[in-house]
């Protein structure tokens, strides 16, 4: 579960002062399969990289599950996002040196995870991200959309809490969008794996079973679906 | 469950990981790579062979410094070395007791005079030198220089001549000649002595100025029994500095000065200042080069990966990890080039120390001068390959202090925003 409560967020280098969100209380509960949508410059990258602990609100509190993340040190912060969140970004941010196979361990090796358990989750999510074909390639050996996926089953190898993913489909064409929401979606339905994710995608949205709308930095409607 | 999964503290499992991670990105740009790799390995050999070189040169210097006519230390009266005149002389017994000293094997006592020689209507002006002859037989050889006649084996009586005034001269064993010279406090000296055997001291200077005799024959001629103008220490082994501080407090130096190589031959010990300073400026603009090259690289690398390092901070990969890859990277690049370096140098000094080059020009002049030989076997002294490997390694590190504090400082939003 994510508490978001009372959460600003003002950036301000001294010249120039951007309000980019301006009290945000906000409850996503374990399962939710949750869009967050809104214009450009609305304010939805800024909330997630809050939630995901990449950021710090200026006043409010974030919490996730039982910890407060704003009270979080710098290493600390890192260790939990570590053992607590998923990440997907919009241009799959694989590391370019490993396959397939390697981008989705890598975080359980960090998690110093045997290699019995390191293997079998590896093989089981990339079967379930249909690239069970593809565990040698290097990233620049596959397309955007597996590349994307391997992204999800990177997010998932650490037993995350949930997946935060800012735009994880607008580098994708529309068969590849269909075809990463699909398996999101699935996963969501079995393992029951909490995505949070903004668009500006309708097709994307239409599959979203919560549809959160901010703009100016306030939540303007919440609509489940 | 392996050994490691029980032991949680030890993470080798990562380590691998981070170390697959670095060696690969070596591989990313391949150009870069070889520039940096090969900028250290020209630099490892370079100054490995350099410093073997400058080494082997002081090495063989001082190596010829103690089986040299100089030896290591001597004692004079004092006042003699910038005063030679024979009434600067003591009497052995005064120093006696020095071979008490632990270093000390033996004391070889000298008359260092000169004299007019003439041979019939010919003289020459020479240094009239009065030796311990068995010792200096056992110290430098001497009997082996003599190149024609024979070393005063079975007599004390009689002149080895250098062979260069053998020739100036035109003469002929069995020959005598005349000498002419001030002795002892004012009194006149002269006498007629026959040549036992002529003798090569390797150098022209030497040779065409050069007379041998017995001590107690110089004693006799220029009439001063007992006394000596010199006394060269036998050391037993090589540690000089130390024993000639050791006799310095021993010896009352009102009367008498302690003397090493260096302070006696200060022209030579300039020479080794000024190509020791040269080397020291030359390895300096060297290692500033290869610091700023190396640099750049780091600078480059860092810019570069800065991206990627946000990620693998922004999904959980601790900064002190991070910092390890991107150390790594440089780290392995550093020690394959010093590795290589080291591999091609070592046939390199090894050939010259089996073939040691030849000195020319003012080395060459001012070494023979004083009866050195002219040549420079490299030095073997695993210690100069290790120190240059270790400055190299050193300056590795210390550039890579510009990434520990980028990656420390690092906003993984900040840096992920392209
Ligand atoms: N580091 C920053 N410094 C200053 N202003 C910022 C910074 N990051 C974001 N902003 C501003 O905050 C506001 C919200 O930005 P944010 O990136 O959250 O919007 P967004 O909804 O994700 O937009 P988009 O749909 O274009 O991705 C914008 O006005 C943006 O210019
Ligand atoms: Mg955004």
């Amino acid at each position: 579960m994510i508490k978001v409560t009372h959460v600003t967020k003002t950036y301000d280098d001294g010249k120039v002062r951007v309000e980019a969100l301006r009290g945000i209380n906000v409850e996503i509960k374990n399962g939710e399969f949750t869009a967050i949508v809104g214009p450009s410059g609305s304010g939805k990258t800024t909330l997630l990289n809050i939630i995901g602990g990449l950021d710090t609100p200026t006043e409010g509190n974030v919490i996730i599950g039982e910890t407060n993340i704003a009270q979080l040190s710098e290493n600390q912060l890192i260790d939990f996002r570590l053992n607590h969140i998923g990440f997907v970004f919009q241009s799959y941010n694989l590391i370019p040196v490993l396959t397939a196979k390697e981008n989705v361990e890598f975080l359980m090796l960090l998690q110093n995870k045997s290699e019995a358990e390191r293997d079998e989750r590896t093989t089981k999510l990339l079967k379930a991200v249909g690239l069970e074909d593809q565990i040698n390639k290097k990233p620049n050996e596959m397309s955007g959309g597996q590349q994307q996926r391997v992204a999800v089953a990177r997010a998932l190898a650490s037993k995350p809490d949930f997946i935060l993913a800012d735009e994880p489909t607008a580098n994708l064409d529309s068969a590849s969008t269909a075809n990463l929401l699909d398996i999101m979606y699935r996963l969501n339905q079995e393992e029951n794996m909490t995505f949070v994710f903004s668009t500006h995608d309708q097709r994307v949205i239409d599959r979203a079973k919560r549809v959160i709308t901010v703009e100016d930095g306030k939540i303007l409607s919440d609509i489940y679906t | 469950m392996s050994f490691w999964d029980k032991q949680p503290y030890i993470t080798f499992v990562p380590f691998v990981m981070l170390f697959k991670l670095a060696w690969r990105n070596i591989f990313r740009n391949k150009r870069r790579s070889i520039i940096t790799v090969s900028s250290i390995i020209f630099a490892v050999i370079f100054a490995v062979f350099m410093r073997s070189l400058q080494y082997g040169a002081y090495g063989n210097m001082l190596k010829n410094i103690v089986s040299s006519y100089l030896g290591y230390i001597q004692v004079h009266k004092q006042g003699f070395w910038t005063e030679k005149t024979l009434d600067n002389s003591f009497s052995p017994e005064d120093i006696t007791y020095l071979l008490d000293h632990e270093n000390i094997g033996y004391l070889s006592y000298r008359i260092e005079g000169f004299a007019l020689a003439s041979k019939d209507d010919n003289s020459k002006p020479v240094a009239l030198l009065g030796l311990d002859v068995q010792q200096e037989k056992n110290r430098l050889g001497l009997d082996k220089k003599v190149v024609q006649g024979e070393y005063f084996t079975n007599r004390k009586t009689g002149i080895l001549v250098g062979i260069g005034l053998r020739d100036i001269m035109s003469l002929r064993l069995g020959d005598s000649i005349i000498f002419l010279s001030q002795g002892y406090q004012g009194s006149m000296a002269s006498g007629s002595y026959p040549i036992i055997g002529f003798i090569d001291l390797k150098t022209p200077e030497l040779n065409k100025r050069t007379v041998i005799m017995d001590l107690a024959q110089a004693q006799e001629f220029f009439a001063m029994p007992n006394m000596v103008t010199t006394a060269v220490l036998g050391l037993k082994n090589d540690n000089w500095e130390e024993t000639q501080q050791e006799v310095i407090a021993r010896v009352d130096t009102n009367q008498l000065e302690v003397l090493n190589w260096n302070e006696m031959l200060p022209e030579l010990q300039q020479l080794i200042a000024v190509d020791k300073a040269g080397g020291l400026f030359v390895l300096f603009i060297l290692y500033s080069i290869i610091t700023f090259s190396l640099f750049g690289t780091v600078l480059m690398l860092t810019e570069e990966r800065s991206f990627e390092y946000g990620v693998l901070i922004a999904v959980g990969m601790a900064k002190n990890k991070v910092i390890i890859v991107a150390i790594l990277e440089t780290i392995l690049m550093a020690i394959t080039g010093i590795i290589a370096g080291l591999a091609f140098a070592f046939p390199v000094v090894l050939y010259f120390n089996i073939y040691p080059i030849n000195l020319s020009g003012q080395m060459q002049e001012v070494v023979e001068k004083y009866g050195f030989e002219a040549l420079i076997p490299t030095s073997l002294d695993p210690s100069i390959a290790l120190s240059h490997a270790g400055i190299i390694f050193f300056i590795v590190l210390v550039v890579n202090m510009y990434t520990i504090v980028k990656i420390k400082r690092l906003e993984p939003i900040k840096a992920m925003r392209r």
